[in-house]
């Protein structure tokens, strides 16, 4: 057997502190359900990352023996991350566009480290094909699986019980009974907590994931070049390294995917008066030759405290990360056609969906 | 052999933190101090949770830094209180003083560590100097590597630390990342059984209570404080005895060996455990989580002929002199893992190094000892990394050392 064999991966992709807890308890019953099914089983989080911080991109793993020992099983997982995983659940929509969890590795693509013929499996109310124009290519077959659901968000490290945790397992079931199957899950849910709508919960999402099987090249480019770190005789000495110039911004660190929603501008309700780009956090506002200020999405978290200070009603707003498919500035949008722009920013803010309130947020 | 009962435990998915604290509701404690910082916050966190839920009765009390919290403890202690704390890195180093004076005044505070690098620069990850600092000041350290681990270790903290023949605090140290937030399956045995294990919490005469005038601590001067030191450094060693009581007992009480379970097989001996070492040409040493990598690349190289074995560093003071002597005087080349270093000392080499070969001294035939320092700052130690260190032990079988110490992974030198 190879090496890569002898552990089954499942990766859950979470956003940090609205998804944590659920991230944990999805791994959970994954490790128990093999577990019924004879398998040595454990689960970790991606140390690195930051569960404790709003919205930033974080990584859960559980672990499967495969034909090994559970003491094998801990050596082999004693890692930060696996090399490549089996099934990678997405818990979030908007992390189809990429992870950028910590400052040292770039933007990732959400299935860098999936296997030849892996699964993955994410919590949209899109159609498949949208999602589709979301996933970067491989250069392998796989399977794409879409539990039509809202993505489960929770205020700060609380659990939203709504049965998300269920219709995963459940959808992980049908797409990879290898990891776990649907008798066992079944078996282990009923022990867990007695309640028919769990357990039928686990069955619809077992009959209903859609899925599909995504071609050998099938996708968008998603260029991921990882940077290259230094050695320790070409760094600075005494923890030092060299600030970004003043004007420009951090090449190497962007945290644009750590955002589940951004804000809008409307340019024609704008007084100028420049509190965004006094109070935003991140300095993603960037002031235009007519005294407009831009947004640089790219760099934008989506944490709404422009929102929140901006003083005309309706000028910023927040709306949902998932209605866009690249980081186009709104500036450059509003001078090619003005009646244009404020159609699009019309329907965009009608589709606003409700997040769960989080004070700070701009709601 | 003892006879071993045959007892229904309870399989529970936890990490190396929650297997502390659900330990330390085992043990009963009555006073928790605490202070958040990664990786030990989820002790506290945990802790709390146990007390919210009605399943342990203890005062809760969040120091307002990291030098009250252990002086909290301190002073519990002193009044007769089983008390748990903890910290991590700079948090660690933070309580210095007070972790010190623990000690001194031999209060049987047991204390986690959830091993941290030291700031700057910030990292959450495992690296072992934040618990090294207290290695000569007369704590009792063990080092875990896995929950099952943890949990046992803890409880065995209460009973040898608490033993009036001992009556010195108990560090547990634990990787972070690898162990305090990775869940593994934990076997608890039924709750009722520790009462034959951990007796209550006993100071005798040394305990400060109004009826009981003693004065803890007074200035003293040239007069007696090589007395002091002297009474303990004999109570650390006489902790070696009360330890090798503790194990057999647990294994009595609880139908298995501490670190032991139906999956895992731990060798009876508290101090260190060997592995495939019989006939080891070549002999890893470790501490901590590193062990299962290592195992994995131990089999694997052995199904390729190489003769490798390893003995885990369990309890780290008292350190096991005489294991080290026994288990290794037979080796050609011992490869020292370290997650830890010591900037300026001899041959630039990691603390355990430096303690393997202070061991060996007095051998007349010693074996080559080798360092590798690596997994600072939460890096990875790879089974692949264990397999480089296993071939270049086997290079220096016959050849002399000219290079004693390698830097595993690290960007810049050839690894």
């Amino acid at each position: 057997m190879k090496t890569e064999d002898e552990v089954k991966y499942v990766e859950i992709v979470y956003r940090g502190i609205f998804q944590k807890r659920l991230a944990k308890y999805i791994a959970e019953g994954i490790v128990y359900t093999a577990r019924e099914m004879g398998k040595p089983a454990l689960s970790f989080g991606r140390y690195g990352d930051s569960p404790e911080r709003n919205g930033v991109p974080a990584k859960y793993y559980v672990g499967i023996g495969n034909g090994i020992g559970e003491e094998d099983l801990i050596g082999y997982s004693t890692r930060v991350e696996p090399d490549l995983v089996d099934v990678i659940v997405v818990l979030d929509d908007t992390l189809l566009k990429g992870v950028e969890s910590w400052a040292w590795q770039g933007v990732q693509p959400i299935n860098l480290k999936l296997k030849a013929n892996g699964t993955m499996i994410v919590t949209s109310t899109k159609r498949m094909d949208e999602l589709v124009k979301m996933v970067p290519k491989k250069d392998f077959e796989w399977t794409f699986g879409v539990i039509k659901t809202e993505p489960s968000f929770s205020g700060l490290w609380a659990f939203k019980d709504d049965l998300t945790m269920e219709k995963v397992w459940g959808a992980i079931a049908k797409l990879r009974p290898d990891i776990i199957d649907i008798d066992h899950l079944v078996k282990y849910v009923s022990k867990k907590q007695s309640s028919d709508k769990r357990i039928s919960a686990v069955k619809e999402a077992f009959s209903s994931v859609d899925y599909r099987t995504i071609r050998k090249g099938e996708g968008i480019d998603f260029i991921y070049n990882p940077p290259r770190l230094l050695t320790w005789q070409e760094m600075l000495e005494g923890t030092v390294v060299p600030a970004v110039p003043r004007g420009k911004r951090n090449e190497q660190f962007k945290r644009g995917t750590t955002k589940f929603e951004r804000p809008t501008v409307d340019f024609d309700t704008c007084i100028k008066c420049k509190l965004c780009w006094i109070y935003c956090p991140d300095e993603c506002f960037d002031e235009t030759p007519d005294g407009y200020y831009d947004i640089a999405y790219d760099y934008c978290v989506g944490c709404g405290i422009c929102a929140e200070v901006c003083p005309v009603k309706d000028c910023i707003v927040m709306v949902d990360e998932s209605m866009f498919t690249d980081y186009r500035r709104p500036y450059e949008m509003w001078k090619e056609n003005k009646v244009k722009y404020k159609e699009w920013l019309k329907e965009v803010r009608n589709a606003r969906k409700e997040r769960v309130y989080v004070p700070g947020l701009g709601r | 052999m003892t006879e071993t009962r045959k007892i229904i435990e309870r399989e529970v998915l936890m990490n190396g933190t929650q297997a502390v604290a659900n330990a330390a509701m085992y043990a009963d404690v009555d006073v928790v101090a605490a202070y958040p910082i990664r990786p030990y916050t989820e002790v506290m966190d945990t802790i709390s949770k146990l007390i919210a839920d009605g399943e342990l009765d203890a005062e809760f009390i969040v120091a307002e830094g990291e030098h009250g919290q252990f002086e909290t403890v301190k002073h519990a202690s002193l009044v007769g209180a089983r008390t748990l704390v903890g910290s991590s890195g700079v948090g660690w180093l933070y309580a210095m003083e007070a972790i010190v004076v623990t000690a001194t005044d031999r209060a049987p505070v047991v204390a986690i560590i959830g091993n941290r690098a030291l700031d700057d620069p910030g990292a959450y990850g495992v690296e072992h100097n934040d618990a090294m600092m207290v290695r000569d000041v007369g704590w009792l350290l063990a080092w875990v590597d896995t929950a099952q681990e943890a949990f046992d270790t803890t409880l065995i903290a209460y009973r040898v630390g608490e033993d009036p023949r001992v009556l010195v605090p108990v560090g547990i140290s634990m990787d972070g990342g690898f162990l305090t937030h990775s869940e593994q399956i934990v076997r608890l045995p039924p709750k009722e059984l520790v009462k034959d294990f951990l007796p209550p919490y006993n100071r005798g005469k040394y305990l400060v209570h109004p009826d009981n005038p003693i004065t803890v601590a007074p200035q003293v001067n040239e007069d007696w404080v090589m007395e002091i030191r002297r009474q303990h450094d004999e109570a650390v060693e006489r902790a070696r005895g009360v330890i090798v009581e503790a194990y057999e007992s647990f294994k009595k009480v609880f139908g298995r060996y501490p670190g032991s379970t139906s999956e895992i097989e731990m060798p009876e001996n508290p101090f260190v455990e060997p592995f495939m070492i019989d006939d080891a040409e070549i002999v890893l040493i470790g501490m901590g989580t590193v062990s299962k990598p290592m195992k994995v690349a131990i089999k694997k190289m052995r199904n390729q002929g190489y003769k490798v074995g390893m003995l885990r560093i369990r309890w780290f003071r008292p350190f096991p002199t005489q294991d080290v002597i026994k288990y290794l005087s037979q080796a050609k080349v011992v490869c020292v893992i370290d997650r830890d270093y010591s900037i300026g000392s001899p041959n630039r080499g990691g603390v355990i190094y430096h303690e393997i070969r202070s061991s060996l001294y007095d051998l007349d035939q010693r074996p080559k000892v080798l360092n590798f320092i690596g997994g600072l700052g939460g890096r990875e130690i790879t089974i692949q990394d264990v397999e480089k260190i296993i071939k270049i032990g086997y290079e220096h079988r016959d050849t002399p050392i000219t290079k004693p110490v390698y830097w595993v992974g690290v960007r810049g030198d050839p690894w």
